[in-house]
């Protein structure tokens, strides 16, 4: 399906409420009045990592039960070792499932499991990694077969051309990395993964474009870096939007992925509801955006947490504890008609003072999202919502922009417009010019 | 134009992150006679210089130190052809890698760029490196400096693989070794036994510069 108009109007692009909420799971349901948390943790033995994440589960649902937490989703992110082994990483999942069931039943608590795989496919070799590819497909079908509620993954077509590209700040790689190659590969493994997510009557939950924005967020990183343009970052994020909303045309329905901070973006478009995080990801890694992250959310989540214990507990409860009391004050809110006012806090209070943050709130999330849907053509799709951006942080006074960002933003300006002109022109100039540049970048497979 | 005026032209390219016209004025000089070594000590080394400056100082961003390096890098390969052997220097020599395990290559990338515009020899192998390829390639390139990049607290256990591994091999003694990466840290190069730690490209280039000019003072 695709998507021709805004789903929601900028008043509906808020957190807890979706236009198209999703039941699933055991008696889950989100983006239907409130805000859950979704807890997500990183194994710390390589050994027994089945036994890992058993242990994992039964110590979030201890504390789960511990606070009365009525409503939880867990996330389950496999490395390449569990992606790469189908069978191992179903027993995982089989395992975790058991566990919630049991824990679903003696304490009444709804329950979600989200897995995400990795994408683990070597883009240098032939046909992309056929082999990889194939295998991932097989470890999608095992963990549904074996107790996901909802499939995710990062996938990464078109990053060793981002990579490539971002550090030189060269506006044209970006373009065909995300406005092209990064659609195609997107294309293709998200028909496979509804496919299976269909056959299997599970949710297919959405993509995220961490491998490039959140690339770019983690460089341009905090106030007083200057590795790459902040402007440039967020306009990175602004075009990831086109990219990421393939999985949803595809046939994907949310909760999106909480790393693709683009799913404000996506929410306004598409209307499902999506995961995010903020400042409770703090412990992986730091951002400028960790409230306004949070204005628009349904699942909120801490993105990734070591299973190491810290006085407060292991990482994963004492993070499910933060999360816990992150939504309930959301909740609260939204229980004592307080919300708009607490959105427009977590909005106001990171807005301006970073590109980064200015893209992810509603205003401007939905401005690049009617921006996006205006145009079928992904390619134009992807430049517009660059060009949209650079127009909204130039006209915003307000916008806290040093010298260095503000010449950058206008040559971010002439160069988009200038490749806006003749759009395939310049991609195919550009194209064959990076086959010389970067060894393991094969174009000919992405078509 | 006078020799002066095209080495300032290439200089002020570079400074200007402007591949084409430092292309153009480049062969221009070349047809002018202006000598290839004089491009290099003075345009190239200006210009990055300058540019090295403006970073400093807040008024480019990393990645066009990156550019002005990439731009520094083409002009060398287009002077290549007429310099004698002899007049073809490096500063030193680096093996860089990604260790065992871990996929990710953008800060060895950032460091591997900004090494070769420093003017070292940069032999990279890339990502998810084992200590056996890390042995192999110090046998092989005989560099000065090995140099490890990590993500992720699960892999960065991986650089004392490679320390361990050189010892192993009697090579430990005949390079430098710095590492860098988001979850390292000074505390840990130490414990590992590294000679030194990058909290970021600029300083991991600093270093080994610093390591070089101390090397060349040994040998004169």
């Amino acid at each position: 399906m695709e998507f021709n108009k805004t789903s929601l109007s900028l008043e509906e692009i808020k957190f807890g409420f979706s236009k198209f909420p999703l039941k699933y799971g055991i008696n889950l349901e989100v983006g239907n009045g409130k805000v859950i948390p979704e807890i997500k943790y990183f194994p710390r033995v390589k050994e027994d990592l089945k036994e890992e994440y058993i242990n994992i589960t039964k110590e979030v649902l201890n504390r789960a039960v511990d606070l009365g937490i009525k409503d939880l989703q867990l996330e389950t992110e496999l490395t390449y070792v569990e992606t790469g082994n189908p069978k191992l990483a179903g027993e995982i999942v089989r395992s975790q499932r058991d566990i919630i069931e049991k824990y679903a039943k003696e304490y009444n608590i709804n329950l979600g499991l989200r897995v995400t795989i990795a994408d683990m496919r070597d883009f240098r070799k032939e046909k992309h990694d056929e082999e990889s590819f194939t295998k991932m497909l097989e470890t999608f079908e095992e963990v549904s077969k074996n107790g996901a509620d909802v499939l995710s993954i990062e996938s990464e077509g078109g990053k060793e051309l981002f990579n490539y590209s971002i550090i030189r700040q060269d506006i044209i790689g970006i373009v065909v990395s995300l406005g092209l190659l990064s659609i195609l590969d997107m294309k293709k493994l998200w028909k496979e993964i509804v496919k299976i997510a269909r056959n299997n009557k599970v949710i297919a939950g959405g993509d995220s474009a961490c491998a490039f924005a959140n690339t770019a967020m983690r460089l341009a990183g905090g106030m007083k870096n200057n590795t790459i343009p902040h402007t440039l970052a967020a306009v990175v994020r602004s075009m990831s939007a086109s990219r990421s909303l393939i999985a949803y045309e595809e046939g994907a329905v949310g909760p999106g992925k909480d790393c693709a901070y683009e799913n404000v973006i996506i929410k306004a478009i598409t209307g499902y509801p999506m995961s995010m995080e903020g400042k409770s990801s703090a412990v992986a890694h730091s951002s400028l955006v960790g409230n306004v992250a949070a204005s628009a959310c349904d699942l909120w989540s801490n993105e990734q947490v070591e299973n190491i214990r810290l006085f407060g507990g292991y990482g994963p409860e004492v993070f499910l504890e933060i999360l816990y009391y992150d939504t309930k004050l959301m909740n609260e809110a939204i229980k004592n008609k307080n919300q708009d006012c607490l959105k427009k806090i977590l909005v106001e209070s990171d807005k301006y003072l970073d590109p980064q943050a200015y893209v992810l709130s509603p205003e401007v999330a939905l401005e690049i999202g009617k921006t996006i849907v205006s145009e079928k053509d992904t390619l134009l799709r992807t430049i517009f919502a660059g060009i949209k951006l650079v127009e909204l942080m130039t006209k915003e006074e307000r916008l806290n922009l040093n010298k260095n960002e503000t010449r950058f933003l206008k040559v971010m300006k002439t160069t988009l417009e200038e490749i806006s002109k003749e759009p395939y022109k310049k991609v195919e100039q550009a194209l064959p010019t990076y086959e010389q540049k970067i060894s393991e970048y094969r174009l000919k497979d992405y078509f | 134009m006078s020799k002066e005026k095209y080495l300032e032209a290439i200089r002020d390219s570079i400074v200007n992150l402007d591949f084409d016209k430092s292309r153009e004025y480049t062969l221009k000089a070349l047809e002018a006679n202006v000598k290839p070594q004089e491009i290099i000590s003075k345009s190239i080394a200006e210009g990055m210089d300058i540019v090295g400056k403006k970073f400093e100082s807040g008024e480019y961003f990393l990645s066009e130190l990156i550019v002005a390096g990439e731009i520094g890098k083409e002009i060398t390969s287009i002077l290549e052809p007429h310099l004698k052997g002899s007049e073809i220097s490096r500063v030193g020599k680096v093996v860089i890698g990604t260790v065992r395990g871990d996929l990710h290559d953008i800060g060895k990338n950032i460091v591997a760029i900004m090494l070769e515009a420093a003017g070292f020899e940069v032999i990279d192998l890339g990502a998810d490196v084992p200590p056996e390829k890390f042995v192999e390639a110090v046998k092989k390139e005989n560099p000065d400096i090995v140099a490890m990049s990590a993500l992720l607290t699960v892999t960065m256990v991986e650089m004392k693989n490679v320390i361990d591994a050189l010892k192993e091999a009697g090579l430990r003694e005949k390079v430098k070794v710095i590492i860098g990466g988001a979850p390292v840290t000074e505390e840990f190069a130490r414990s590992i036994g590294a000679d030194g730690y990058g909290a970021d490209a600029v300083q991991g280039v600093r270093i080994c510069k610093a390591w070089m000019e101390e090397k060349s003072k040994t040998k004169t």
